[in-house]
């Protein structure tokens, strides 16, 4: 009998996540500026996961001295081609990959070591809280650009050393967010109930604070995607992250940013890229915010 | 008030305590060999490694550090292993320029976001509101250095109308501040439109309402001024970033800033300028945010209570 | 003086129109305040009280309140015609409102006394200097029982009641003719309530104000009401004399549900007898007799049409069970 009702409040539970999860979609469907950005968004994803099919791989990265700086349109070139002579499209859709996994790859690791160690804060307190909320604090006084330009520095320039760095950086924004999730469950008569039944805090976790602190992550992490891809985008503009030949591109744009007085269109579409593929990502976390909180609504 | 200040102030000697102690610690794993930095690849090996002891380079991690925080302490960051300049001089020449780009941008990000913030709060969901939330966030993706560049590409190549590099006049900095400034237009806009949303639905606003108040004056006197903290909190982020985030756009026109300093000393492994101008940079972000602790007082009475409460 | 009412409402409907749906909050109700008279409006969260209140004020929020039918006459005048700064010069001069919650209907940021000179500020036709206005801000503090040196105050330095204390200075500083309170005493402790109410009451007795007492709280309304409205599914169901309803024989089941369930201290009874189900939903309200799903006298009809009106020496009750009282 109890088992029945057991997996009837499991069930119930189940439909209303499900439910909840419909009535969020529902809500995100109705807002034409983050439908918007959900189309740029998976147009994207197509691209990075069928760039092989689109566009061969060698030809982004074939460089030919007699085809440079084509103009967009010419000669098969949709795009142009830059000063190696190399298809820019055939960059741009084959940057795109290494774009996208930094910025997703930062923001995943920072989620999972700041959610790590925000839980362990909020959850132990104390001493141990202490120490984590000052030693990320003081990490979030150093600008960013620079604790990732010194990191790179100290690693040496390479994409997976750009991506470690960004999420360092990240850590501490994620940390503090399900840091204060913990602490709003803490205390509350049902966490006090759980633990007297002996539930570990591992499951606790797993039951209570994720889904308190779910909400405010996705928002925050939608939006922090497109700010690394910037910032990525950034930093090989600066010549510090990933290298020449390989597509990216900041450093397309950093390639490019001595020829753009006479060929524009160098840094024109590589910019766009950049610039369409953040705005996707804001949009939807705007739309996101919305549809996940719409006590602002009325 | 002071009392709490004295007491904030304090707390920063912990916490410049751990910014040196990480960036010290990224730039130990950072090789780089000032003897050679210094006396050039083809001095001689006995010259190098003379030199690099005199330097204490070859001392223990916890050594060096502990030699940099006194030092520190006593106003020397050091000298640049580039040019022998103390790291401090290198600083102060570069400071004015990063200074003048952050202020200019940043009172333009204020003037032009925060009323069209107010405007997209107040008239939420009209076609004024969207089409403002839509432009901040167009020019919250594209990365501030790219739009620079367009810029030039606009204004100095095309119309010939305006430098695009150096820092000669007033006019050299228009393009800068501009292209800065968007990124501060689209935080203020957003910040103050959220903040402002929230306030209006406030029941002293209905209050205000009730006494027969006109409507742009319960607007200015009771929703905005109780909308400010967070704004006022985003302008410190703001300028703090600034600080340190304008390395791209200083490259991008040429300007010779603090940001332009470190990925200078970044790319020459100069590591005394790179964690001098860091800790330089940290220091100013943190009294920056103690600042905007201390307007809240000013905005908010419950705060000022609260501090004095504390101190 | 004319024997024409300081307020009078017809027929008044008002919607909440969101995106999805539509709320129907209040749904025809008329009433009538005379002057120095007090009406109550009692009936559960979500009856219609506050909309009834915020349509008076027209501060209905501006994308989605709107009234679709009915009038409200101030003092013989369409409030619905007021253009919006005609309407914001009778707001807080001739008609104003003490909201539920002090906790938060006061600016935390201003000084309490700014905030109750803002409101003398705006209504100050004839231009009488800052010293006079400060001085009737003295004389509103006296007035509510708080030191007048407090004035320099900000808010978060008072308690519940004094705040509310203060709420009740600023909505009678221009000595309004009909004062609307929502339900001042909710958000306070027992005692507190008793203080401020007693306030309330000597306060309107000294300035012959006219007043809408909005509660749930039948003892409140007890204590102060010349008239009473009952409210339930933004209708009134009952409407008559205190007397009428605190001593009549003839109710509306809802009106008996209510009594039933107050904790009678002196009765016989040890039993509360709650009413049955919940207020009904107002985006899908129920046909007929909206309180007919929860009715222990319901009849065939009541699922129908609209519920019989019975009226006797004006009392009002809406309901089936008194058309055959009617028909005798």
């Amino acid at each position: 009998m109890t088992d029945i009702i057991a997996s009837n409040t499991e069930l119930r539970k189940k439909l209303k996540k499900k439910s909840q999860v419909a009535e969020i979609w529902r809500r995100f469907r109705k807002n034409k500026t983050a439908m918007v950005g959900l189309f740029i968004f998976v147009f994207i994803m197509l691209v990075v996961i069928f760039a092989d099919a689109i566009v061969p791989y060698s030809v982004s990265i074939s460089q030919k001295i007699s085809a440079r700086f084509i103009s967009p349109g010419q000669d098969g070139h949709l795009f142009g081609t830059d000063n190696f002579g190399r298809d820019i499209m055939a960059r741009i859709v084959h940057g795109s990959r290494n774009s996208l996994l930094v910025g997703l790859g930062a923001v995943v690791c920072g989620i999972v070591i700041g959610g790590l160690l925000g839980s362990v804060a909020g959850f132990y307190g104390g001493t141990v809280d202490s120490v984590i909320v000052r030693t990320l604090d003081t990490v979030m006084c150093i600008p960013l650009m620079l604790l990732v330009l010194s990191i790179v520095a100290a690693l040496g320039a390479s994409l997976v050393n750009v991506l470690i760095a960004m999420m360092i950086a990240n850590v501490p924004m994620y940390a503090r967010i399900v840091r204060a999730a913990v602490l709003s469950v803490v205390g509350q008569d049902y966490i006090e109930a759980a633990k007297a039944c002996g539930t570990s805090n591992f499951m606790i976790i797993l039951r209570h604070v994720i889904p308190n602190a779910i909400g405010p992550i996705i928002v925050q992490a939608t939006m922090a995607v497109g700010t690394m891809i910037i910032n990525a985008a950034g930093i090989s503009f600066l010549g510090m992250g990933i290298q020449p030949p390989t597509p990216e591109w900041g450093a397309m744009l950093n390639e490019a940013k001595s020829y753009m007085i006479n060929y524009p269109y160098t840094v024109i579409f590589p910019g766009l890229a950049i610039g369409l593929t953040a705005l996707s990502l804001n949009l939807m976390g705007d739309g996101l915010r919305d549809a996940l909180d719409p006590k602002l609504k009325d | 008030m002071s009392r709490y200040i004295i007491r904030r102030v304090f707390l920063l000697i912990p916490m410049l305590l751990i910014v040196i102690f990480i960036v010290s610690f990224i730039m130990a794993l950072t090789p780089s060999n000032p003897g050679i930095l210094i006396l050039g690849e083809r001095a001689d090996p006995a010259e190098i490694q003379k030199l690099n002891d005199e330097l204490g380079y070859n001392d223990p991690f916890f050594v060096r550090y502990a030699k940099y925080v006194w030092n520190a302490a006593h106003g020397d960051l050091g000298k640049s292993w580039k040019n022998d300049n103390p790291v401090i001089v290198e600083i102060l020449r570069r400071l004015p320029t990063t200074v003048t780009l952050a202020v200019g941008s940043i009172l333009i990000g204020l003037v032009v976001g925060l009323p069209l913030g107010v405007i997209s709060a107040v008239k939420q969901y009209s076609p004024l509101d969207i089409g403002g939330t839509v432009f901040a966030m167009i020019l919250a993706s594209f990365p501030a250095f790219w739009i620079g560049m367009m810029l030039i590409i606009l204004f100095s190549l095309k119309l010939g109308l305006l430098p695009s590099f150096g820092i000669g006049s007033i006019r050299h900095f228009i393009l800068p501040w501009v292209t800065t400034s968007c990124a501060f237009i689209a935080s203020q806009l957003r910040m103050t439109r959220t903040s402002m949303l929230e306030a209006i639905r406030m029941d002293y606003i209905r209050t205000a309402r009730a006494k027969g108040q006109r409507e742009r004056i319960v607007i200015m006197r009771h929703a905005l001024r109780n909308a400010l903290l967070p704004v006022v909190t985003i302008l410190g982020m703001d300028f703090g970033s600034m600080l340190g985030g304008t390395v791209t756009i200083e490259t991008v026109f040429s300007l010779p800033g603090v940001g332009s300093l470190i990925i200078e000393a970044i790319r020459m492994k100069d590591i005394p300028v790179v964690v001098g101008a860091t800790v330089t940079l940290a220091t100013s972000y943190t009294l920056l945010m103690l600042l905007v602790d201390i307007l809240y007082a000013f905005i908010d009475p419950r705060i000022k209570a609260r501090y004095i409460k504390h101190s | 003086m004319s024997a024409m009412p300081v307020l009078d409402v017809k027929n008044l409907e008002v919607a909440y129109h969101t995106d999805e749906t539509v709320m129907r909050a209040v749904n025809g109700i008329s009433f009538s305040i005379d002057e120095r008279e007090t009406v109550g409006l009692v009936g559960e969260t979500g009856a219609g009280k506050t909309t009834t209140a915020l349509a008076i004020m027209r501060l209905l929020p501006e994308r989605t309140g709107r009234i679709n039918r009915g009038e409200i006459f101030y003092k013989g005048e369409d409030l619905s015609k007021k253009s919006a700064d005609q309407m914001r010069l009778i707001r807080g001069a001739c008609i104003s409102m003490i909201f539920q919650d002090p906790m938060t209907s006061l600016n935390p940021i201003l000084t309490v006394g700014d905030q109750i000179l803002e409101a003398l500020e705006i209504h100050n036709t004839d231009g009488k200097p800052k010293t006079a206005l400060d001085a009737r801000v003295d004389e509103l503090l006296s007035l509510v029982g708080i030191s007048p040196l407090r004035k320099v105050e900000y808010p978060h330095q008072f308690s519940g009641g004094m705040k509310q204390r203060i709420v009740i200075a600023i909505a009678l500083a221009c000595e309004p003719l009909l004062l609307i309170a929502d339900e001042p005493t909710t958000a306070l402790d027992v005692t507190i309530q008793a203080q401020v109410l007693v306030l309330m009451g000597e306060l309107k007795q000294k300035l012959g104000t006219s007043m809408i007492m909005i509660s749930h709280d039948l003892g409140v309304i007890a204590k102060t009401c010349d008239k009473v409205a009952v409210m339930y599914a933004g209708e009134i169901v009952e409407y008559g004399s205190a007397r009428d309803i605190f001593e009549g024989r003839d109710h509306h089941p809802y009106t008996t549900g209510l009594f039933r369930a107050i904790p009678n201290l002196l009765g016989e009874s040890r039993r509360l007898y709650p009413i049955d189900g919940l207020m009904p939903d107002p985006s899908a309200l129920p046909s007929g007799c909206k309180f007919h799903p929860r009715c222990s006298g319901r009849m065939s009809g009541c699922d129908g049409e609209a519920p019989f009106l019975f009226e006797e020496n004006g009392h009002r009750i809406q309901c089936n069970l008194f058309r055959k009282m009617a028909g005798q």
